[in-house]
């Protein structure tokens, strides 16, 4: 035992002084600053150790990462605009990336354009073994970014003012996600409207308790319903149901152009007074329907009973759904439900920013090629739950990825049927009710032609931009509204009085009795005062 | 054989630090919330924000009158509870130490662990959340910071006055209401402020006990400052309002009381 103690730390010294002198040969050791999402790849630590070894591999350099993350877009923005920060890449949404390209503060990478990206290389990057991976992006993310965010013009004073810029030239998509309606099943079962039909009429009035037609959706569904505490969300969600429910008929836009023409793209970023105070009223109506807001207690309410549908993310939704397995019905106690009309999707990407460091570029553009590679996106979808940018084909061909995959989903990669299982399980799921893959919307566009779906009904937004604080002031005027705290004064000061009353009456009574045994004693013995 | 020191430094220099904190995250916050109360969106000068504010275009003054109702529903709950049981619990203190530990026990638990739970008995016993629920909360969180300071006046109270009061022909009522009462007055006061105060400014307990149905002004500043961007006015102005209640609260301390202890906590 003790020999094998000894040689155990003899090894290690050896261990020791060998990385010591290891570090001291090579001397130069690159540095990269990332600035994510929490949570948002998969083990930090192990990402570390495998972009080290890609980065050893294709400039024989060694290079440390130094991870740093955000909690919301807002936090990011304040703390890139200030400018007190050298992150080298950043991954925010598709609409802080505006932002931020708006106030002239990235710098264009040209990811799909193969040939400008490589030349931006030192000579230490070995560009033989060099692969891009750009083609393994999504094209259909690609384009619905390029019709949204085509023509971005750059308004911070400088010599870019004025430039039309698009954000493909800026941005590498990472994830993307929808947004749904996340429902317990087995409550919808037991109120009698788990059909496609019945769902599929009401769309986004599952939210409102609207069946679509004018009538309530479920009686039971009033106090259960449960919105997102996010003005962003909350807005989109309320806009599509008027649209589909009709009540934006006859409105126009300022330029006289009808709300109810608009493509969902279109509709979702048309943020103009006339369309904001309806959805002010709606969502102000909407109230009496509500169990609450949530920001993410969601899921904990759903399983709990406390409220039966929520609007939801679709990776938080996957991720709901995937811890809801009710052992006694073997089934999924939580479901997701894409609205057939018209929906929002939304796209996180990498960026850098233009204080980045120039001796880093060569390890930001290794990075975001790295995070494009098959196996990597594989280990970050299991991780984060929602889609990542990466054509599914592409897993689907890579074999490694695909075990990886399988191996989170706990199948075995080497089993053929199970292998198959697995693959239409992630792949090719479509749900019965809302007919689509919540994983793969535009994958789902493409393979099933049956399908009504069309990519086109799913709308990025923007940033509200100089409409924001009249949004802001709107959804305060809708959380505020119905909130009555009067009655509850009247009442206060009805108790205070017959508390009062009721003390003033004991002490009366009292003093009534005592006057009486006074008089008695008097009567008694007469030479008594009468104090 | 006494040996003298004497300090080098006057000992004010002691507090320096503590000033320079005091400047650096009291005084220079409050700087930055007056300049945001005045600039809009894109950083230029104006007056928008009191005019939305004071307007009531975006519901804010509405919200203000609910937390202030709320806030003193609150407090008058707190001291109806409170002040019989800080009195008994003076009264009997000598023998009754675990009693007086009961009444502190549940602070020693954070405050958001113990919202969250109250949230859970309401569901479990299927109580509906909404107002009612957020009131129970307030005074169940804020009733410990009523008894305290109503239990260290009423402690310190001497008792010769009561037995003076008692000798002089005073019966039990006359006694509280002439002697006792007017003598935990500062406690009283200092323990409605301590109530008022964080009442009003709540937000994590009407978005629990609530499900951020019933909107308070705490939750209004909230939502101005972390969950949207570039609002930063109007939650300026609606800071800054806030700000103005609690120096007129503790002036309404000042002018109420003659106590110079309450006095001196401005």
């Amino acid at each position: 035992m003790k020999k094998f103690v000894s040689s155990i730390a003899i090894l290690l010294l050896v261990c020791l002084v060998l990385t010591a002198f290891a570090a001291c040969k090579t001397e130069e050791i690159d540095t990269l600053v990332i600035y994510n999402w929490a949570d948002y790849i998969f083990d930090v630590e192990a990402m570390k150790t495998e972009f080290e070894t890609y980065y050893e591999q294709m400039t024989r350099k060694k290079i440390e990462i130094t991870y740093v993350t955000f909690d919301t877009n807002e936090t990011m923005l304040t703390r890139l605009t200030k400018g007190d920060s050298n992150v080298d890449v950043v991954c925010p949404s598709e609409y802080a990336i505006q932002k931020l390209i708006e106030l002239d503060m990235l710098v264009p990478l040209h990811y799909f354009d193969e040939e400008s990206y490589l030349n931006a290389f030192s000579s230490s990057v070995d560009s033989g073994s060099y692969v891009h991976n750009a083609d393994n992006v999504e094209q259909g993310i690609r384009d619905k970014v390029g019709e949204t965010f085509g023509n971005i013009e750059i308004t911070a004073d400088g010599a870019n003012k004025g430039k039309q810029v698009s954000m493909l030239d800026y941005f590498v998509p990472y994830m993307y996600g929808t947004l749904g309606i996340l429902y317990n099943k087995f409550e919808f079962e037991r109120l009698g409207i788990y059909d496609g039909e019945t769902l599929n009429k009401a769309n986004w009035g599952i939210l409102f308790n609207d069946n679509g037609e004018g009538g309530i959706l479920s009686e039971d569904l009033t106090g259960n319903i449960l919105m997102k505490d996010s003005i962003r969300d909350s807005y989109a969600a309320t806009v599509f149901y008027l649209l589909e429910s009709g009540k934006l008929e006859g409105m126009t836009n300022s330029e006289g152009k009808p709300y109810d023409e608009m493509p969902a793209s279109e509709l979702i970023n048309a943020v103009e007074d006339n369309l904001l105070e309806v959805v002010k009223q709606t969502l102000t109506e909407q109230k009496s329907q509500l169990f609450g807001y949530e920001v993410d207690f969601g899921k904990d309410d759903l399983l709990m009973g406390n409220a039966i549908v929520d609007l939801a993310w679709s990776g938080d939704a996957m991720y709901a759904i995937e811890e809801s397995w009710d052992d006694e019905r073997e089934d999924y106690e939580l479901a997701y439900y894409l609205p057939h009309s018209n929906g929002n999707i939304w796209f996180d990407g990498w960026v850098v920013p233009k204080t980045y460091d120039p001796d880093h570029l060569d390890a930001i553009k290794l990075f975001i090629n790295y995070l494009n590679r098959p196996d990597v996106a594989a280990k970050n979808l299991l991780e984060i739950g929602y889609s990542a940018a990466i054509k599914p084909q592409v897993l689907l061909n890579d074999e490694n990825a695909m075990r990886i995959l399988a191996e989170g989903y706990e199948y075995d990669p080497d089993d053929p049927d199970e292998m198959a299982e697995f693959t239409d399980y992630f792949f090719h799921y479509e749900d019965e009710i809302d007919l689509s893959n919540w994983r793969y919307p535009f994958e789902s566009a493409e393979l099933n032609s049956d399908n009504y779906r069309n990519i086109d009904s799913l709308g990025v937004m923007r940033d509200f931009g100089d409409k924001n604080k009249a949004v802001v002031t709107a959804w305060n005027y809708s959380r505020s509204a119905g909130v009555n705290a009067l009655p509850l004064l009247g009442w206060t000061a009805l108790a205070v009085a017959a508390i009062v009353g009721a003390a003033y009456l004991i002490i009366a009574v009292k003093r009534f009795y005592r006057q009486r045994v006074v008089v008695r004693d008097n009567s008694e013995d007469g030479d008594t005062d009468k104090t | 054989m006494k040996k003298k020191f004497k300090f080098r430094f006057s000992r004010r220099a002691f507090a320096y630090p503590y000033m320079i904190f005091l400047l650096l995250f009291v005084v220079v916050p409050l700087v930055i919330i007056l300049i945001n109360a005045f600039l809009d969106d894109a950083g230029k000068l104006t007056f928008d924000n009191f005019v939305e504010f004071f307007t009531d275009s975006g519901g804010g003054l509405t919200v203000l009158g609910n937390s202030l109702i709320i806030g003193l529903v609150t407090t008058l709950i707190c001291l109806v509870i409170g002040y019989p049981c800080a009195y008994f619990l003076a009264k009997y203190h000598a023998s009754n130490r675990v009693l007086v530990l009961l009444f502190i026990l549940p602070m020693w638990v954070n405050f958001l662990i113990r919202t969250l739970s109250t949230k859970a008995i309401f569901m479990a016993l299927d109580v509906d959340l909404g107002m009612g629920t957020v009131l129970f909360g307030m005074v169940y969180n804020y009733l410990p910071y009523m008894i305290l300071p109503l239990h260290t006046t009423l402690v310190s109270i001497d008792h010769s006055y009561i037995e003076a009061a008692e000798d002089l022909g005073a019966d039990k009522m006359t006694v509280f209401f002439k002697t006792i009462v007017p003598l935990s007055l500062s406690g009283i006061i200092s323990g409605i402020t301590m109530t008022f105060i964080p009442a009003i400014s709540t937000f994590a307990i009407s978005e629990i006990l609530s499900s951020s149905k019933i909107f308070l002004f705490g939750d209004a500043i909230n939502m101005h400052f972390s969950k949207t961007t570039n609002s930063f006015g109007v939650g300026s102005v609606m800071s800054l309002v806030m700000l103005v209640l609690v120096i007129l609260s503790n002036l309404a301390v000042n002018l109420t009381s003659k106590d110079e202890e309450v006095k001196s906590a401005l």
